[in-house]
């Protein structure tokens, strides 16, 4: 990552103020209400990446959020107006597409080269048709003002004119410091301090914009009288900020333009009291306190090699506290040592997994845009309810889980609920509601999907699956779910037509392989008429896991704990063998296939009895077996590491770890052995 | 001395920008805040010569946090960071004693000449 830092911290910033102003939108859109704190956070979000943009020259990104921003300020001065919600929701929405896409550009190396002269166009006329409506109300609002900024009253207007000197001062900005009339009244302000009787050229530097390259041009003329010293006058106006150019003069009499000015005895205002008003009422006093004070942001590699490097300091605590020449000596002190550097070595750990840990909220509230895009496509009324947003799970996770979770919310969008008049027909309410949940249970993570649609058609699935091989069982000895779990199958889908959305043929597989990926597992529940739930069950964090040691021949295995139910010594005459050879075990009147771990990986071992050796029983979501070993060596803790690329298909093996004696072990994938 | 800055911007990318800029023409950044309310707070304990308010913000905004601090030090010099189209509220700060602004988008040269009265 060797990309400037500020093109960085611009992504990081565009990235998140996006998904903020994502969810606002379709919360705003949803209620049909539009409040004013969303209002002044739309506006504050276009505000930033207006600048931001300008400032990077991604000028495309920063025009659009100008636009909007205008927009916005229009909505916050003419509250309580009708909104057109659903274009102006369109066009924010569209918007932020297009901002993010430009963003990702940015951020794999491109061009910002996409052109938002659409949507700014879109934009104005929105804002026209919306001043249109209102443009009563602001005609009123208008004429009062003009009113204020007529009243020019000068604070200093009484005083001896005695031992006063008139002065005239011209002064010229810098070029491109913008904003010249109002920097012409800063003047007039301070001056107001140590001066009476000022007169000005341009004369009207609050309302008009003409008067800003009138002062571009000719300058800012100023006439004043003050009792001050002329240095001191100097003093202060030499501290104008972009002064380029400053003549001061003492005079008998003001030059004649000013004169004309004086003629008319104007007066000078400190400023229109209703104007401040109005300012002060668009910023309501928020209560929230800040929140982000006490976060930085860190860059997700830095963490990476945190975490590899409290990997390798886990094995090398073991390396030395159990270290091979340590055998057989009296080591109290050693040990007592060692026990500290393992309880330190474990805060450690714990420490740097709880900061990878995110919330799934974020991905969970990227769904609310996808289910109110293909609701309004699909002319169907969709709730999303999210529970459990708060659960976290690793970095990495949520990376791979995101997109499967996206391919199942539009699947029960666009296969699970029914058309409205159906679900009316079948005494279901109009609106469809769609659940999202996550929850902890022990060292794995739930997440489930859930509709109340028209469920899963097990009939036609068993067929289908049938008709393409895919089974051999007769239905009535399949279980539901182990019907329902055919859809995962490469190849697989009922739907005969394909939508814009599903139904393409890359479907459920591919979530399924994103989840086994993760060494995670889904399951299918579905009554027909009421609804489907998939459950995807994934581990807490990739990189460190609890794992038996087992021991075969002169290898070494990992069992992941998670998947082992118990283990234990099988009598002689408990295992029993069918016609093909295929061992069995009876335990507690439920028979389980026996793999022998040294026939799978075909070692050799003295431990072949099934007297001798030992019994684990894992299992996974649908599936257990017991495998069997020679020894069981102990629990530990083991670092996760992805075996070399140069290894492929290890079938049955999931990763490898380096154990405190310097050797390997290899770690078990419980699920693709059970598949066997 | 050098001269010690305390930036007030609710874009990380803005505080960055302006504090890169700043330190590479001789002042010195002693802290940033997210917020008027924040800002505020700082400003007292830090003290610091020159502070820079963005106008738009959460919380408290750039004007509302000058006339705290103001109040609290009425020497304070703060240059407020706008954009085009907020005159009145610019005006506004002006009467509640900003010493200057500049109008985002800013370059560097624009922020070494607004600064240069300010060494």
């Amino acid at each position: 990552m060797s990309r400037e830092p500020m093109l960085e911290v611009y992504i990081f910033e565009a990235t998140q103020l996006m998904e903020q102003l994502e969810e606002i939108s379709i919360e705003c859109e949803k209620s049909k209400k539009i409040g004013t704190e969303a209002i002044n956070e739309i506006f504050r979000v276009m505000h930033t990446i207006k600048s931001s943009s300008a400032m990077m020259m991604f000028n495309n990104i920063s025009v659009l959020a100008h636009s909007l921003e205008d927009l916005f300020y229009f909505i916050r001065e003419n509250k309580g107006e009708t909104i057109d919600f659903e274009n102006l929701f369109d066009l924010v929405l569209s918007g932020i597409d297009f901002i993010k896409g430009e963003v990702s550009k940015i951020q794999n190396n491109g061009e910002a080269d996409g052109s938002s002269e659409i949507l700014v166009l879109k934009s104005s006329s929105l804002l026209r048709n919306m001043k249109e409506t209102n443009a009563e109300i602001i005609k009123n609002d208008s004429t009062e003002q003009k009113e204020d900024t007529k009243h020019y009253i000068s604070s200093y207007q009484s005083g001896d004119e005695e031992g006063k000197q008139k002065y005239v001062a011209r002064i010229f900005y810098e070029d491109g410091c913008e904003m010249e009339n109002v920097r012409a009244y800063t003047v007039v302000h301070n001056l107001k301090n140590i001066a009476n009787e000022i007169y000005h050229l341009p004369k009207d530097i609050i309302e008009s914009n003409d008067s800003v390259e009138d002062i571009r041009k000719n300058g800012f003329l100023i006439g004043f009288s003050t009792s001050e010293r002329k240095e001191k006058i100097e003093e202060q106006l030499n501290e104008i900020i972009f002064l380029k150019e400053l003549e001061l003069l003492q005079v008998e009499e003001y030059p004649p333009e000013l004169k004309v000015l004086k003629r008319k005895k104007e007066i000078i205002l400190d400023q229109p009291i209703e104007t401040m008003k109005i300012n002060k009422e668009e910023t309501p006093p928020l209560t929230i306190t800040g929140k982000q004070q006490s976060i930085i942001s860190v860059n997700i590699s830095k963490l990476d090699m945190l975490l590899d490097l409290v990997g390798e300091i886990v094995i090398t605590e073991a390396m030395v506290t159990k270290n091979p020449d340590l055998e057989g000596l009296q080591l109290e002190n050693f040990n007592k040592a060692a026990r500290q550097l393992r309880k330190l070595t474990n805060e450690l750990q714990d420490i740097v997994m709880s900061i990878r840990m995110v919330p799934v909220s974020m991905t969970f509230h990227k769904m609310n845009r996808i289910v109110r895009d293909m609701g309004k496509k699909l002319n169907k009324e969709v709730e999303l309810e999210i529970i459990g947003e708060e659960t976290e799970v690793d970095k990495n996770i949520i990376d791979h889980i995101s997109d499967p979770l996206m391919h199942l919310v539009r699947n029960s969008l666009d296969h699970g609920l029914e058309e409205k008049e159906e679900r009316i027909a079948s005494g279901k309410p109009e609106m469809g509601k769609i659940t999202l949940e996550a929850k902890n249970a022990g060292g794995d993570v739930f997440i489930i999907v859930r509709d109340d649609g028209r469920g899963l058609d097990k009939k036609s699935i068993y067929e289908k699956a049938k008709l393409q091989g895919l089974v051999t069982k007769l239905e009535e000895e399949l279980t539901d779910k182990e019907i329902f779990s055919n859809i995962l199958l490469p190849g697989f889908s009922t739907n005969e037509t394909v939508t814009e959305y599903s139904g393409r043929g890359v479907g459920m597989d591919v979530v399924k392989k994103n989840i086994d990926s993760i060494g995670g597992t889904i399951s299918i529940e579905s009554s027909r008429g009421c609804g489907s739930e998939i459950s995807i069950k994934i581990p807490l964090t990739l990189a460190i896991i609890d794992g038996l040691e087992v021991a075969v021949g002169k290898s070494k295995y990992t069992i992941p704990i998670i998947s082992i139910r118990e283990s234990f010594k099988p009598k002689e005459n408990e295992v029993i063998a069918d016609s093909d050879g295929n061992e069995m075990i009876m335990i507690r009147g439920e028979a389980f296939p026996i793999y022998r771990l040294h026939r799978i990986f075909n070692i050799k071992t003295e431990v072949t009895g099934s007297n001798e050796g030992i019994m684990v029983l894992v299992e996974d979501n649908t599936k257990a077996a017991c495998l069997f070993v020679d020894s069981l060596i102990g629990e530990q803790q083991v670092v996760v590491k992805a075996l070399p690329t140069y290894i492929k298909k290890a079938k049955g093996i999931a990763g490898c770890t380096i154990l405190g004696d310097g050797n390997i072990s290899l770690i078990l994938d419980v699920s693709s052995i059970l598949d066997r | 001395m050098m001269k010690r800055v305390l930036i007030t911007d609710d874009a990380a990318f803005m505080r960055l920008s302006l504090k890169n800029m700043l330190e590479r023409n001789g002042f010195e950044v002693i802290g940033e805040a997210e917020n008027g309310k924040i800002a505020i707070e700082k400003y007292k304990i830090l003290k610091p010569d020159i502070v820079t308010l963005d106008i738009t913000m959460p919380i408290m905004d750039g004007v509302e946090a000058l006339k705290h601090i103001k109040a609290f030090d009425k020497s304070a010099k703060a240059i407020m960071i706008s954009a085009m189209g907020q005159e009145t509220i610019v005006r506004e700060a002006v009467m509640a004693g900003a010493f200057g602004f500049v109008i985002k988008p800013f370059n560097e040269e624009t922020i070494v000449k607004a600064f240069s009265k300010l060494k």
